[in-house]
Formats: C-alpha cells, sequence, structure tokens
C-alpha cells in the first residue's frame, strides 16, 4: 500500500502567503488540521521540528489522542534531551495511540538552532551522535513483554561517545510495545547511510535529476546493512480538476510575492511531468513539487510509485482544504487498491 | 482564604482498592485478567481501550469534584506525564496539570518550547513538579551519571535556563551542564504565564535551590512537628535569596463515614503486606526516604503501631508504591487535620487515594466541605455541559 502522510502547520495558516490568519493558529486550529487529515483518509500526519512553531511532542501526543487511525510522526533533534527520555516519553505515546508513533530524527539543522542549544557537535559527528541516540533508544526498548521489577533495568549497558546507560531496558507497562517507526531524511550520503544503518524509512526532497539516484544509493546501503529502509518523497502539491485551474492557483499566488509578475516567468520553472520547481518562493519549505489536474498528479505520484516511492509526504495550503482536495480527488487515484470496496468493485 | 487542591493521578495503573496490595486492575500494569478496566475484556478479547482512557476519566472526575488539577508523578516504572498532559490537555477545561519531570533529561530550551506549547493548548494550566531525582540504580537506568548534590545545581541551571528563554529575548548562558547563545522561544509561542513551580527534595542542596526556584516547597507528609521544623529550615535557607517559599504537603487518604471504617479498608490490605520486599523498594540516595525509614517502628505487631499520631499513617508504601505517610480516619478527622497543617503553614494541597476516580469524588464530596480554615480554591468552568 502507498502511504500519504502530511506535514502539520505548527505556525499556523492562511489564505494567503506568508499570512497566518487569527483563525488559524494555535490547537484550535491545529485540532481542525488533525482531524481533517483523519476524516479524509490520508495514513499520517507529522509534527515538524520548527524552532518558530508549536512544539512538536505536544502536537504529536494531542494529535494521538485525537484520532483513530493516522499515525503521527514527531520530529526532533537528538540534542532535545537524552535518547532514553525520548523512549520513555514514546512508550506511552504508543500505549495511548495502540503503536501509532513514528520518529523523525532531525540531524541537520541551522547553525543559530544549534547554537541556542549549546549544541557543539557538528559535521559528521551529528550522524555518529544520531547513530548512538537510535542504538541507545532501541536498546532500552523491549517489544516483548518483561515483567515489572521495580527500578531495575533489563541489562541493557551502553558506553558512548554521548551517552552512557547502566542497566537500562523497559519493564513493565512501557514494555511490549513497537517501537516507533524511524523516519529520516536528507540527500547526503551520511544521511543515506544513517538510515541504512538506523532507519526504517527515508524521506528524500526532489530534485531537478529526480530522486532515482537517491533511491537506487538507499537500497545498496541498506542492503549491505542487511536492512530494508523504504523510500519516501516529500513534495508539495496543487491540484484542481484542470490544468488551467491549478496553474491559475500558482500564479495568483505567484502574484502575491511578485506583484505583475509575468505567466511565462513562472512557467519557466517547470520540469519534466507535472514538476514544478518554484514552491520555495511562494513560501513551501520545499522547491520541487507537482502542479495539474488531479489525473496529471496522479499519474506522477503513481510513476514514483513503479521507481520505488512507497510513502509521499505531502503538503499544500490552506492545509483544510487542500486535504480534502487530497482526500476527495487525488489519493484514490494513486491507489486504487488500497481506497475502494473490494466488494463493490465485484458488483460493478 | 482560597486553597489549591490537587488531586493525584495514578501513573502507573490504579487498585480497585487498598484492600488487594499491587494488584494494579486499571490499566496495563495488571496483566489484562478478569476485572480488569482500560483495557477491559469482551467477547474474549481486549477492548482497545488502553488506561489513558481511565486516566481522562479521573481528570474529569477531578474537575468534577472541586480540584484544581492534578500531580502526574514520573517514576522508571510509570506513563510519562509530559505525554499524558499532551494527549489530555485538549479534552479537560479547568485541569491544570502538574507534570513531574527531571530536569536532566531535557534541554532546558526543549522543556520551554513544550511548556509554551502545552500553556497555548490548555489555556495556562501547566504546572511544575521539579524533582532532581531519587539517585542510585534507577538514576542510571534513565542514562544519568550526575552525583546527588550536582543534580541540584543542574536543576537550578536548568531553571535559569528556562526562564532566561521564556520571554522571546535572545539569552546567553555558559553554565556547567547548559550553555546557550541567542536562545529563545519564538514569537508565535511567547506571553504565556510561566508555569508555577512545585519543587520537590529533602536535601540542604535541594533546599538551596529550591529557594531560588520554587514557588512551593512540596513535601510528602510527615508527622506535624517534623513537617514544622522541615518548613522553618526550607525558611531559613530561603532568607539567603530573599524569597518567601510557599509550601504544599502531598497526602493519601482513607477517609470514610467513621474511623473505625477508615481503619478497616487498611485491614485486609496489611494483611498480605510482604515487609521484606517492601524494604528492598527503598533504595537509593533519596534523603526523603531516608527520613521515613527512621520512623517505622522496628518492631510491628499491627499496622496501628504505624499510626505516630492520630490518623498519621506511615504504612501507606508498604501496601502500594508511593510515599510512606498518609492521613486515616473519619471525613471530619480529615478536614481536622488538614485544618491542622494550614495553620502549620501549608499553602496548597496534593491529595490522593485510591481508586482514584472513586475517591476524588468521596474527598470532594465529604471533607473538603468540612475545611474551617479555608474553601478550596474554584476554578471557573469554560463550559458547562
Amino acid at each position: 500500500m502507498t502511504e500519504f502522510r502530511w506535514e502539520l502547520p505548527v505556525r499556523g495558516d492562511g489564505r494567503h502567503i506568508g499570512s497566518v490568519s487569527a483563525h488559524r493558529n494555535g490547537f484550535d486550529f491545529l485540532d481542525q488540521v488533525v482531524l481533517a487529515a483523519e476524516l479524509s483518509g490520508l495514513d499520517g500526519v507529522v509534527a515538524p521540528y520548527d524552532p518558530e512553531g508549536e512544539e512538536s511532542w505536544v502536537v504529536a501526543g494531542s494529535a494521538l489522542r485525537q484520532t483513530r487511525h493516522l499515525r503521527v510522526g514527531v520530529e526532533f533533534h537528538p540534542a532535545f534531551g537524552t535518547p532514553v527520555y525520548a523512549a520513555k516519553l514514546s512508550a506511552t505515546l504508543q500505549r495511548l495511540s495502540n503503536g501509532r508513533l513514528d520518529w523523525r530524527l532531525r540531524v541537520e539543522t541551522d547553525a543559530a538552532d544549534a547554537a541556542a542549544r549549546g549544541d557543539r557537535v557538528s559535521g559528521a559527528d551529528r550522524y555518529r551522535r544520531a547513530a548512538e541516540f537510535l542504538t541507545v533508544a532501541r536498546g532500552v526498548w523491549n517489544e516483548e513483554q518483561v515483567l515489572p521489577g521495580r527500578f531495575g533495568g533489563t541489562g541493557f549497558e551502553f558506553a558512548g561517545e554521548y551517552y552512557d546507560v547502566v542497566d537500562g531496558g523497559f519493564r513493565g507497562i512501557l514494555s511490549g510495545l513497537p517501537f516507533p517507526i524511524v523516519h529520516l531524511a536528507g540527500n547526503s550520503r551520511e544521511a543515506i547511510e544513517l538510515s541504512a544503518g538506523h532507519g526504517d524509512v527515508h524521506v528524500f526532497d526532489e530534485t531537478a535529476d529526480g530522486a532515482d539516484d537517491a533511491v537506487a544509493s538507499l537500497r545498496d546501503a541498506a542492503s549491505r546493512s542487511g536492512r530494508t529502509v523504504r523510500a519516501g518523497l516529500a513534495l508539495p502539491v496543487i491540484a484542481r480538476e484542470t490544468e488551467a485551474e491549478a496553474w491559475a492557483r500558482v500564479l495568483r499566488q505567484w502574484r502575491e510575492v511578485y506583484p505583475g509578475a509575468a505567466d511565462a516567468e513562472v512557467r519557466a520553472l517547470a520540469l519534466d511531468g507535472s514538476r514544478w520547481s518554484g514552491f520555495g518562493r511562494i513560501g513551501y519549505t520545499r522547491s520541487i513539487g507537482l502542479v495539474g489536474s488531479y489525473e496529471q498528479v496522479a499519474h506522477a505520484l503513481s510513476d514514483y510509485r513503479t521507481r520505488g516511492i512507497e510513502i509521499f509526504e505531502l503538503t499544500g495550503h490552506p492545509h483544510i482544504e487542500e486535504l480534502h482536495r487530497a482526500g476527495e480527488h487525488l489519493l484514490h487515484l494513486v491507489d486504487p487498491a488500497g481506497r475502494t470496496l473490494v466488494g463493490q468493485e465485484n458488483q460493478a | 482564604m482560597s486553597t489549591d487542591f490537587y488531586w493525584r493521578i495514578g501513573m502507573e495503573g490504579d487498585h480497585a482498592s487498598l484492600r488487594t496490595p499491587r494488584r494494579y486492575n486499571r490499566g496495563h500494569a495488571g496483566g489484562h485478567g478478569p476485572g480488569n478496566i482500560a483495557p477491559a475484556i469482551r467477547g474474549g478479547r481486549l477492548d482497545g481501550y488502553s488506561y489513558i482512557d481511565h486516566m481522562a476519566a479521573v481528570v474529569k472526575a477531578s474537575e468534577s469534584a472541586g480540584f484544581v488539577g492534578g500531580l502526574l508523578p514520573s517514576f522508571p516504572v510509570t506513563e510519562d506525564p509530559w505525554a499524558t498532559a499532551s494527549a489530555l490537555a485538549r479534552e479537560s477545561d479547568t485541569y491544570r496539570f502538574m507534570v513531574a519531570f527531571q530536569p536532566g533529561f531535557l534541554h532546558p530550551l526543549q522543556a520551554a518550547r513544550m511548556s509554551a506549547s502545552l500553556q497555548r493548548a490548555t489555556g495556562g494550566r501547566l504546572v511544575y513538579n521539579i524533582i532532581s531525582g531519587g539517585g542510585g540504580a534507577p538514576q542510571l537506568w534513565w542514562g544519568d551519571k550526575v552525583a546527588h548534590d550536582d543534580r541540584y545545581a543542574r536543576t537550578s541551571e536548568f531553571l535559569d535556563v528556562l526562564r532566561g528563554v521564556w520571554d522571546g529575548r535572545p539569552f546567553d548562558y555558559d553554565g556547567r551542564f547548559f550553555k546557550a547563545e541567542g536562545a529563545a522561544l519564538p514569537p508565535l509561542l511567547t506571553g504565556q504565564p510561566f508555569p508555577e513551580v512545585y519543587f520537590s527534595g529533602s536535601s540542604g542542596a535541594a533546599v538551596d535551590a529550591a529557594g531560588r526556584h520554587s514557588d512551593y516547597y512540596l513535601s510528602w507528609l510527615e508527622p506535624f512537628d517534623d513537617l514544622r521544623a522541615k518548613f522553618d529550615g526550607v525558611r531559613a535557607r530561603s532568607e539567603k535569596s530573599g524569597r518567601t517559599p510557599k509550601f504544599a504537603v502531598r497526602i493519601d487518604i482513607v477517609a470514610r463515614h467513621t474511623e473505625e471504617a477508615a481503619w478497616a479498608e487498611l485491614e485486609k490490605g496489611w494483611a498480605s503486606v510482604d515487609r521484606a520486599a517492601a524494604d528492598r523498594a527503598a533504595q537509593g540516595d533519596s534523603v526523603g526516604a531516608a527520613r521515613i525509614k527512621g520512623w517505622v517502628p522496628e518492631h510491628i505487631t499491627g499496622y496501628r503501631d504505624l499510626e505516630v499520631q492520630p490518623n498519621v499513617w506511615c504504612g501507606f508504601s508498604l501496601i502500594r508504591g508511593g510515599p510512606a505517610f498518609g492521613l486515616v480516619g473519619s471525613y471530619e478527622q480529615i478536614a481536622e487535620r488538614l485544618d491542622q497543617l494550614i495553620d502549620l503553614g501549608v499553602d496548597a494541597f496534593i491529595l490522593a487515594g485510591n481508586p482514584h476516580l472513586e475517591e476524588a469524588y468521596r474527598v470532594g464530596e465529604e471533607v473538603l466541605p468540612l475545611l474551617r480554615r479555608t474553601t478550596p480554591t474554584r476554578v471557573r468552568t469554560r463550559s458547562t455541559r
């Protein structure tokens, strides 16, 4: 099954580029977005680590409690605290959500954000620390039920460069739960190696050259480690009933930022297929995404799927409207097997 | 005068009563036997509910019964309070979440961001219970090698940074445990009230740290004279920093319509206590735990030997996890003891009883209205349902 996830707008949202409406920020609004994702049939949401936005663990905890089906990814940085504490927080979230928590460990962050936390770890060391973090978190976690023993661990020992644990390990109500599915991201060699050794899903950003080479290198690296890592792709999407409507939407948004811009200037950023490389200039965090009719965008997504992408992390704003659009018009075209009733198909 | 009364949530699970020691039948700790609640067994299988659903019920009961909120304790064997508060933030109206945490496990900027988001999610209902760890094996289990007195130094630094970044202006810090350069909450998260701080810890290092940072100095219940002496010590040490601490006490309560009925409630539970196992459970370098041991008589002939002064019983830790001292008596007696504690200088209470849900109603309906020295703080409800 192809999975569709959506990145939550933790800074708020509005109808216009860069605007945050008074009606669309804070938790009353986030509750609505989470509900929109749940009811529209998305498979998951991601609470991004955003130093300017709502804190991701709080957003994720609240989202898990308010939903039945969505997987909820919490993105956080290894320097947020200790791996044992991340695991402890996660055991409760797994218990209360019936195992729907994912982790997205953020390794790269900007210099100001690192300095604010007094974090001096840089370069390739950041990946070594992330690997230790995941080793310790998985090490204290026991997916099998272990009987409670007051204040005793299950013998996990770790003396690393960054973390130390003596007789660690979860028992009692902290055990017998699935470890969160670990999502990692980044197109660099170090990022891919980290996923090969420690990740379950690796989410790429689209590049002008496409994702094929990156997906292939992930497969190679993972198989050398004897592991399987699913490939994901993060894509902003503007899909409408017709291609013309989709481009009209793009142009309206573009002209909010660049008044008087010519159509040709905007169209010049189109790549092959339905890909367009202007998203970064109209308020999205990624530059390349998809523009077109529902059929065209679905076709492009299906094409990625045949080339090995199993998870799509979509985004579009205003979020509530775009989530409904995705659920009503897009997802079932990409993944008909998973999103139509088999019985009805047979009758037809 | 009004006083904040909190009610604890059992974060490991809950017991149907104290008559069955350490038998958790609410939540997942008891192993899903017959008679388990959240999850229950229906049609031969677990019904899909989990302990969070029962905790949500305790939150609603505490709101209805007149408590301002509840303490969410944190131990290696319990659910996590930050995760629980985040999950229940949006389905409660007035309940203040008193989150217990050890400052060493989260970076203070991270804690500030989580706190500010929780304030936004709840309309300012986050309260801190800062604990600095019991030491010993559990501390290493957490991956924390910092020694006892250093843990309080770290706690102090942690709170310096947490307060430093709160107003959103760039903050620099160069401490032994934490460093920060231009750290600040983002504009979206500023303007929230800083959570009230309930500070726990009985040692000199703890009291020094508490003096600088706490709104309330929180103690487990002890015999009243000892408690008075402890408060005096905290006051004396706090004078150095020019702060006047307020005091809070955490008390387990067995209150019934008569004193006899209250003691009878403990009788069965006492009969099946494994004292050797209970002794082994008290480990670590916690000064609070060592103080409690000193009061337990060496030779015990019956549970009433543990009544160290009228209605003050120190056997609770033998029949369920947690602190030793609590109050046992009639509704009138318990109210009288609480009034005495107010006279002694207590400014806020964290009460508890098993099972938490039913006992919240009982204490709210039968005991709190009998208080003469104070009235419980009433929180205006956001909506009428």
